[in-house]
């Protein structure tokens, strides 16, 4: 009944923080309505956009996430009246922020998922995965966490000189 | 080509400084003032606090007398009010940081004395403090500063600002540099620089609007910013700063004159500031307002980016 899965190289991490009363029950919708849409996204539930603090995204990608989705109610239709209004400049400053510091912002989507747009959660899925498995790996964070760090050089003459002397 | 600056109206303001500290100190209207000292090394200037009138000729200003006053008025808000009202000198700038202060409720226009200093431009290093103020010499943040004569002030000395010349703007032709470039490129740039990083967060302390009793970047249930100086968390860190400076910072650039390893914090709050002149039109001034742009919202703000 459902169609043959396809087999990818590389299957892309992607960390959906979605608001609990719009894109969640939507994301619901679709998983009741029995559509399919990729597996690779992971679902982070918040009370609301407005509680998504930037520095969960940079925290994600920190851990391995290879796009980033945040998704919430539609404007005028927080349950808390403005929580999306906040995070809509909140994340517009944000991604000009990340854009300047060199992240590449395909790998980071917006979107607003009302609880009846189960159709339009399978898209904004599938589009995000299918753009970042283009992409592949997310790899800048990943080297920065492995890297060590030195303030300085640490190896000018002056002190491999004093190193040989001792 | 190197300009001269001409600094000669700062002899005449320290006078002013002095007689109105003077004044102010023995009436009783302010129980201290915050401003500047000669400090030990020639030519350098340091931040002092006087409660005494006897103690007024030590105030001065020069172009020495690059640091934020104001940062003072933050850290140690809790005692202000037990301590009557303070007379602050603060320059266009550092009136910009208190006012944004201000709209944040962290200090009361009525607790303070604000002694504006019309300023020609300070020194950007103060490590030769002895040189003279040129177009080589001036900080960056004065090359593009727009504000020398502070407004609302209850004192500026009455002194005319000599025309300063055209200079080259060092933070404007950094950032649109940077932004031709392509993101593996930037991305390349920061984290050389972010790797310079030493976590002495010497950044965060003297900057007026890092005001919180717990910082983020302190906590570690949940640790969101590794606190090592290593890549990953020296880059999530001044990301994460440059984010909660955005639509605040009153653009003194202390933390780029403070930070050891000189690392252009400033560009990151300049880029900030602009990006939020251009979508909410926004721009820190002489006016308080009681929400920044990211504490307020409107319902026809851009949302092109979203889907």
């Amino acid at each position: 009944m459902h169609p043959e899965k396809q087999k990818h190289a590389f299957e892309p991490k992607i960390i959906a923080f979605v608001c609990t009363w719009c894109t969640y029950a939507g994301a619901d919708l679709a998983g009741t309505s029995r559509m399919q849409y990729p597996s690779n996204v992971r679902v982070l539930k918040f009370p609301c956009t407005g509680r998504i603090d930037p520095v969960f995204i940079l925290k994600a990608f920190q851990q391995g996430a290879d796009g980033v989705l945040v998704s919430g109610c539609h404007p005028g239709d927080c349950h808390y009246i403005a929580g999306n209004f906040h995070a809509r400049r909140r994340f517009a400053a944000f991604r000009k922020l990340l854009e300047f510091v060199g992240v590449d912002l395909n790998r980071l989507q917006f979107s607003w998922v009302s609880a009846a747009e189960g159709g339009k959660w399978v898209e904004v899925v599938t589009d995000l995965t299918e753009k970042v498995r283009a992409m592949g790996l997310m790899t800048e964070f990943k080297e920065l966490a492995l890297e060590e760090q030195w303030s300085g050089t640490i190896d000018t003459p002056e002190l491999k000189e004093a190193y040989d002397q001792i | 080509m190197t300009q001269p600056i001409d600094t000669s109206i700062y002899a005449a303001v320290t006078e002013a400084i002095r007689s109105e500290a003077k004044r102010i100190l023995s009436e009783g209207q302010v129980s201290a003032i915050v401003g500047y000292a000669v400090a030990r090394r020639k030519g350098s200037a340091q931040p002092i606090v006087i409660s005494d009138a006897a103690d007024v000729s030590k105030l001065i200003f020069t172009p020495a007398c690059v640091n934020n006053l104001s940062v003072y008025l933050t850290k140690a808000k809790k005692e202000i009010p037990k301590n009557g009202k303070i007379g602050i000198v603060v320059k266009g700038c550092d009136l910009k940081a208190l006012v944004g202060l201000m709209g944040e409720s962290q200090l009361k226009r009525e607790d303070l004395f604000l002694i504006g200093v019309p300023c020609a431009g300070v020194l950007g290093s103060v490590l030769q403090p002895d040189t003279e103020l040129t177009s080589d010499t001036i900080a960056s943040k004065c090359r593009e500063c727009g504000e020398r004569l502070p407004q609302g002030c209850d004192f500026v000395p009455s002194v005319t600002l000599p025309a300063t010349p055209e200079q080259e703007q060092i933070y404007a032709a950094e950032i649109a540099r940077l932004e031709a470039l392509t993101p593996a490129e930037r991305w390349a740039y920061w984290k050389e620089q972010f790797s310079k990083c030493i976590k002495c967060y010497a950044c965060r302390q003297v900057c007026p609007f890092c005001f919180c009793e717990q910082c983020l970047c302190d906590r570690n249930k949940p640790q969101m910013v590794e606190t090592t100086p290593r890549p990953a968390g020296n880059f999530a860190w001044h990301v994460i700063r440059a984010m909660h400076l955005a639509g605040r910072c009153a653009g003194c650039a202390e933390c780029e004159r403070v930070c050891p390893m000189d690392i252009p914090l400033n560009l990151l709050n300049r880029k900030m500031a602009k990006e939020l002149k251009e979508l909410y039109d926004y721009e820190a001034g002489f006016e308080v307002n009681d929400k920044g742009p990211l504490a307020s919202y409107d319902d026809k703000d851009d949302q092109s980016f979203i889907k």
